[in-house]
C-alpha cells in the first residue's frame, strides 16, 4: 500500500465522520471508458458557425456531421450523403441523404434540416459566400433529397462541403439552423457520433461528450473527417489547462490521457517518460506570418516590403518558435502547405539562399524610407506571435528601421489590426500571426493570400495578378490546371509581397501508452481511439 | 450592533455602484474588442462589425452602461458574450472551487501561522524565533506559482501522493474534495502564513511586555494559559485585521493558483474574461468581489467587538 492510499483511507474515514459523505464507488473499468483530453484552448462557446475558432471546430466535429468529409489524401468523400448528381451544364447539384440518419434528440435528419444548415453556413464561410453569390436556389426535393441550383458551374462544390476549415458545413436541426448566423445557437443537437453533455459544461474548464448510441457509421475505414466514425469509448472529457507545465504533469501522472499540443520546451520531458508517446500531431502543420500594412509608408511601397523579405531569415523565426528540434520546421519559399499536391516554390528565390542585408538596405533606401517609426504590434500572450515579434524587431533594427514595438495582448492586437488609420493615429505597420497548414493547401479557405485591396485581410494588399490567378484556380477543371494556377499565385504573391511567410512549423501531440488509435491530422480525431485500463 | 450592520450593508451599495461604473468605464476605454476574438483570426472586418452590432457593442457608452445597471437592478447580471450563458450561472459554477480553496487556505493559515507567531514571540531572539522568521521571509518572498510548481513536482509527480490538478465537489466525498485542494492551499497560503505569523509575533511581543502578563506570571499561571488565553486574546485585533485584509490577497493569489493547478474557479474565469473582453462576466465578478470585500471588512469590525469589549459602535 502506498502513502497516497493510506492518506486517502485516513482522510476518507475522517471525512465520513465529519460530513457523512462518502466518495462514490467507481465502477471497475469506468476509467478505461472515459478518455480525458487536454485541448489546445478553452471551448468558450459552442456554435461552429458563429465563430471560427479551431477549438470549436474540433469539438463540433464530434457532435455534428457533415455532408462530405475530407480524407487524409485531401479528397472530399461522402459522409451523410448517399449520392450526388450534377447536371450536364454543371449548374445543378442534386444530393440524396443516407437513410437512417438521426439527430441526438431522436428526430430523423431531413432535407429541410440540411437546407437550413447550409444556408446558415454559407452566410459565414468564404466559400459559402462564393456559392451564395452564384446561387439560383437551394431547395428541398423530398425528405432525403435536396437541390442546389447555381447560375454558373462551381467545380469546387464538394470540396466546399467537405473542407475542414472553420466554419465547416455542419448539419443541425432546422429549428436551430434558422438562428441568425451572427447570433449564437443555444441548443447543441447534432447527428454526429457523440452527444454534448451541456449540463456538465464548465466553459473555461471542462466539456464532456458522450457516445451517441444511434449513430450509424459508414462502412469505409475512417480517414480524417471521412469514413466510418467508430467511437470506442463511452465518454470523452475535455479538460482545459491554461498552464502547459500543469498539463505535462497531469499527463505524466496519468490524470489525463491525451494532450493535444504540448509546447516544444516540455516535449523532451514527456519523451523521457516510458508511459507516454509523443509524435507530430498535424502533418499539415502551420505557416508563420507577419503582415505589413500596404496602405501606409513605408510598406505601401513594394520595394520596402521586398527589402524585408530579402533580409529576413526564416530559420531565425522558426528557431524562436520551435527551439532546436530540426524535425519541427522547414524553410518555406512560398505560401502554400509543403508536401501537399499543389505546393509550389515558383518565384520563391527572394526567400532562398544567403540573406543579403546590404542589398535590402539599399532597396529600402530606394523606397524612400527616411527613418519614420514602424509600428510593430506583438501579442505577448501568444507565444508564437511573441517569438516572431522579437525576431522581426531585431530584423528591422538591423535594416536601419525605427521600430515602435507595441507589446500588448491578443485582444488588443486583434482589434487594432482592423484600424485603417495611419500608424501614428491608432493604426499599425506590422503584426504577426500564423495559419494552419490545413487552411493553406489551396486558396479556397486561405483568407491571408487574398490580395483584393480593401476587401482583403488585414494589411489590405492589392495585387491584381495574385487575384487573377486565384480566380484561375477556382475555375480549374483538373489537377494540372490547378497546379499551374497555384504556381502563378505563389509567384505573384511573392512579387507583390502579399505578406511575409516566416516558415513552416509542426507541433507535437502526446498521449499515454494505454491509449491507441490516435491518427495524425489537422484536428484531433476521436473515432478509432480506445483506451485500456 | 444590528442597526450598525444594516447601515454598513446599505452603505455597500453606493460603493459597489462606484466600483461598477469605474470598471465599466475602464473596460469601455481599454483597447481590445470581443467581436474580434469571437470572429476568429480569419474573419473579415465586415464579419467583425456585424458581430459587434449583434452584441450591442456599437452602442454609445451611456446606453450600454444604462442597460447594464437596469438589468442589475432587476437581478440580472447579464449574459456572457462568449458562452451565451447567464453570468450568474457561470459565477455559480465557479464559486464552489474558489470558496473551497479560500476556506482551506484560511484554515491552514490560522492553524499554522498563529501558533508559529506565538511561539516566535515567546522565544523571541532564540534560534527557534530566527528559524520561524526565516521561514516567514522565505514564504513571503516566493511567488505562488514557484511554490505551486515545486509542490506539484515533489508531491504529485515524484511521490505520487496527491493529484496535480482539478477540483472535485464536496458532494463527491470529503477526501476527493480535500485531495485536490491540499497543494493549491499550501501554495496560496505560503505568503499568507508568513504575513500572519509575522504580525502575530509582533502583536504578541507587545502584549507580552504588559504589566498584567507579568502579574499573571507572578501569580504562577502556566505558560500555555498566559500565551493562548491572556496574551493572544489581547493581541487579536491586529491579527484579525491582517487575516481580513489577507482575504483580498487570497482573491488575487487564487487567480494564479487556479491556473497552476487547473482549478475551475473564479480566478481563472476572471482571467479568461479579461483576455477575451467578456464585459458582462468581468462586471459580474468585480461586483461580487467588491461585495465580498465589503462584507469581510464588516465581519472584521464585528469580530473586533468580540475580542475587545472596549470597541463599541
Amino acid at each position: 500500500m502506498d502513502r497516497r492510499t493510506v492518506l486517502k483511507g485516513l482522510a476518507g474515514a475522517g471525512g465520513l465522520a465529519l460530513t457523512g459523505l462518502s466518495a462514490p464507488a467507481i465502477a471497475q473499468g469506468a476509467s478505461a471508458r472515459t478518455l480525458r483530453f487536454v485541448p489546445q484552448a478553452n471551448l468558450a462557446n459552442f456554435d461552429p458557425i458563429w465563430g471560427t475558432q479551431y477549438v470549436v471546430r474540433n469539438a463540433a466535429a464530434l457532435v455534428w456531421d457533415t455532408l462530405y468529409g475530407i480524407d487524409s489524401s485531401l479528397q472530399p468523400q461522402r459522409q451523410m450523403v448517399e449520392s450526388e448528381e450534377t447536371s450536364d451544364d454543371g449548374k445543378t447539384w442534386t444530393f440524396k441523404l443516407r437513410p437512417g440518419l438521426k439527430f441526438h434528440d431522436g428526430e430523423p435528419v431531413l432535407s429541410k434540416d440540411v437546407v437550413a444548415s447550409l444556408s446558415r453556413w454559407a452566410a459565414r464561410d468564404p466559400m459559402g459566400l462564393m456559392i451564395l453569390a452564384n446561387q439560383q436556389e437551394l431547395t428541398v426535393v423530398d425528405d432525403r433529397t435536396f437541390k442546389w441550383v447555381l447560375k454558373q458551374p462551381f467545380p469546387k462544390m464538394l470540396y466546399a462541403l467537405a473542407k475542414n476549415n472553420a466554419p465547416c458545413s455542419f448539419v443541425m436541426p432546422e429549428r436551430i439552423a434558422k438562428t441568425d448566423p451572427f447570433k449564437q445557437i443555444t441548443e447543441y443537437v447534432g447527428s454526429g457520433p457523440m452527444k454534448f453533455a451541456k449540463g456538465e459544461w464548465v466553459p473555461g474548464a471542462k466539456a464532456v461528450f458522450e457516445k451517441f448510441a444511434d449513430y450509424v457509421p459508414r462502412q469505409e475505414k475512417a480517414s480524417w473527417l471521412a469514413g466510418g466514425k467508430q467511437i470506442l469509448v463511452d465518454r470523452v472529457e475535455w479538460i482545459v489547462m491554461p498552464d502547459p507545465a500543469t498539463a505535462a504533469a497531469a499527463l505524466q501522472n496519468g490524470e489525463v490521457d491525451w494532450w493535444e499540443n504540448p509546447i516544444a520546451d516540455l516535449v523532451p520531458v514527456l519523451k523521457k517518460n516510458k508511459n507516454i508517446s509523443v509524435d507530430i500531431g498535424d502533418p499539415l502543420g502551420n505557416i508563420g506570418s507577419f503582415r505589413m500594412n500596404h496602405l501606409f509608408a513605408p510598406f505601401n511601397d513594394v520595394r520596402a516590403r521586398r527589402a524585408v523579405l530579402m533580409a529576413m531569415s526564416q530559420e531565425d523565426y522558426m528557431r524562436a518558435i520551435v527551439g532546436d528540434d530540426n524535425a519541427l520546421w522547414k524553410a518555406l519559399p512560398g505560401f502554400f502547405t509543403p508536401d501537399t499536391p499543389l505546393y509550389s516554390e515558383l518565384g520563391g528565390e527572394i526567400l532562398k539562399g544567403k540573406r543579403d542585408l546590404d542589398a535590402a538596405k539599399k532597396l529600402l533606401a530606394e523606397s524612400g524610407y527616411s527613418g519614420q517609426p514602424v509600428t510593430c504590434l506583438v501579442a505577448q500572450d501568444q507565444p508564437i506571435t511573441k517569438a516572431q515579434g522579437d525576431v522581426t524587431a531585431d530584423l528591422l533594427k538591423r535594416l536601419g528601421m525605427n521600430v515602435d514595438f507595441v507589446a500588448t495582448d491578443w485582444g488588443t492586437v486583434g482589434s487594432r489590426r482592423a484600424a485603417k488609420t495611419p500608424p501614428g493615429q491608432g493604426g499599425w505597420n506590422m503584426f504577426h500571426s500564423w495559419h494552419a497548414g490545413a487552411d493553406c493547401i489551396t486558396p479556397a479557405a486561405y483568407t491571408a493570400i487574398r490580395a483584393n485591396g480593401e476587401k482583403a485581410w488585414f494589411g489590405w494588399p492589392n495585387s491584381p495578378n495574385t487575384e487573377k490567378e486565384i480566380t484561375t484556380w477556382f475555375d480549374a477543371k483538373n489537377i494540372e490546371e490547378e497546379k499551374a494556377a497555384i504556381g502563378r499565385v505563389n509567384k505573384a504573391a511573392l512579387e507583390d509581397v502579399v505578406y511575409a511567410p516566416t516558415g513552416f512549423f509542426l507541433t507535437y501531440t502526446a498521449w499515454r501508452k494505454n491509449v491507441s488509435g490516435i491518427t495524425k491530422g489537422p484536428l484531433p480525431f476521436f473515432w478509432g481511439v480506445s483506451k485500456s485500463a | 450592533m444590528l442597526s450598525y450592520i444594516l447601515r454598513r450593508i446599505v452603505a455597500t451599495l453606493p460603493v459597489m455602484a462606484i466600483v461598477a461604473l469605474f470598471v465599466f468605464s475602464l473596460l469601455y476605454i481599454a483597447p481590445g474588442d470581443p467581436a474580434v476574438v469571437i470572429a476568429g483570426d480569419q474573419a473579415s472586418p465586415e464579419d467583425v462589425e456585424r458581430i459587434r452590432q449583434s452584441l450591442g457593442l456599437d452602442r454609445p457608452f451611456l446606453v450600454q452602461f444604462g442597460g447594464w445597471v437596469w438589468r442589475i437592478l432587476h437581478g440580472d447580471l447579464g449574459t456572457s458574450i462568449f458562452t451565451n450563458l447567464p453570468v450568474s450561472a457561470m459565477i455559480g459554477q465557479r464559486l464552489g472551487p474558489t470558496l473551497s480553496l479560500m476556506i482551506v487556505t484560511l484554515l491552514l493559515t490560522i492553524v499554522v501561522a498563529v501558533p508559529l507567531g506565538v511561539v516566535a514571540a515567546w522565544k523571541a531572539g532564540s534560534l527557534i524565533d530566527r528559524v520561524i522568521m526565516g521561514f516567514a521571509v522565505f514564504g513571503f518572498s516566493l511567488p505562488v506559482f514557484v511554490v505551486g510548481y515545486m509542490l506539484a513536482y515533489i508531491f504529485a509527480l515524484e511521490l505520487e501522493w496527491l493529484p496535480v490538478q482539478g477540483y472535485t465537489p464536496l458532494t463527491q466525498g470529503f477526501w476527493p474534495w480535500l485531495e485536490n485542494l491540499i497543494l493549491p492551499a499550501i501554495a496560496l497560503g505560503c505568503v499568507y502564513i508568513a504575513l500572519v505569523a509575522r504580525i502575530t509575533r509582533a502583536a504578541m511581543l507587545e502584549v507580552l511586555q504588559q504589566d498584567y502578563i507579568r502579574t499573571a506570571r507572578a501569580k504562577g499561571l502556566g505558560q500555555g494559559g498566559i500565551l493562548f488565553i491572556h496574551a493572544l486574546k489581547n493581541a487579536a485585533v491586529p491579527i484579525v485585521t491582517v487575516i481580513g485584509i489577507g482575504i483580498a490577497l487570497l482573491i488575487g493569489g487564487a487567480v494564479v493558483t487556479e491556473s497552476v493547478f487547473a482549478i475551475p474557479g473564479l480566478g481563472r474565469l476572471t482571467i479568461d474574461a479579461i483576455l477575451r473582453r467578456d464585459y458582462p462576466v468581468i462586471q459580474g465578478i468585480v461586483l461580487l468581489f467588491s461585495f465580498v470585500y465589503v462584507l469581510v471588512n464588516l465581519m472584521i469590525d464585528v469580530i473586533y467587538t468580540l475580542v475587545d469589549p472596549r470597541i463599541r459602535y
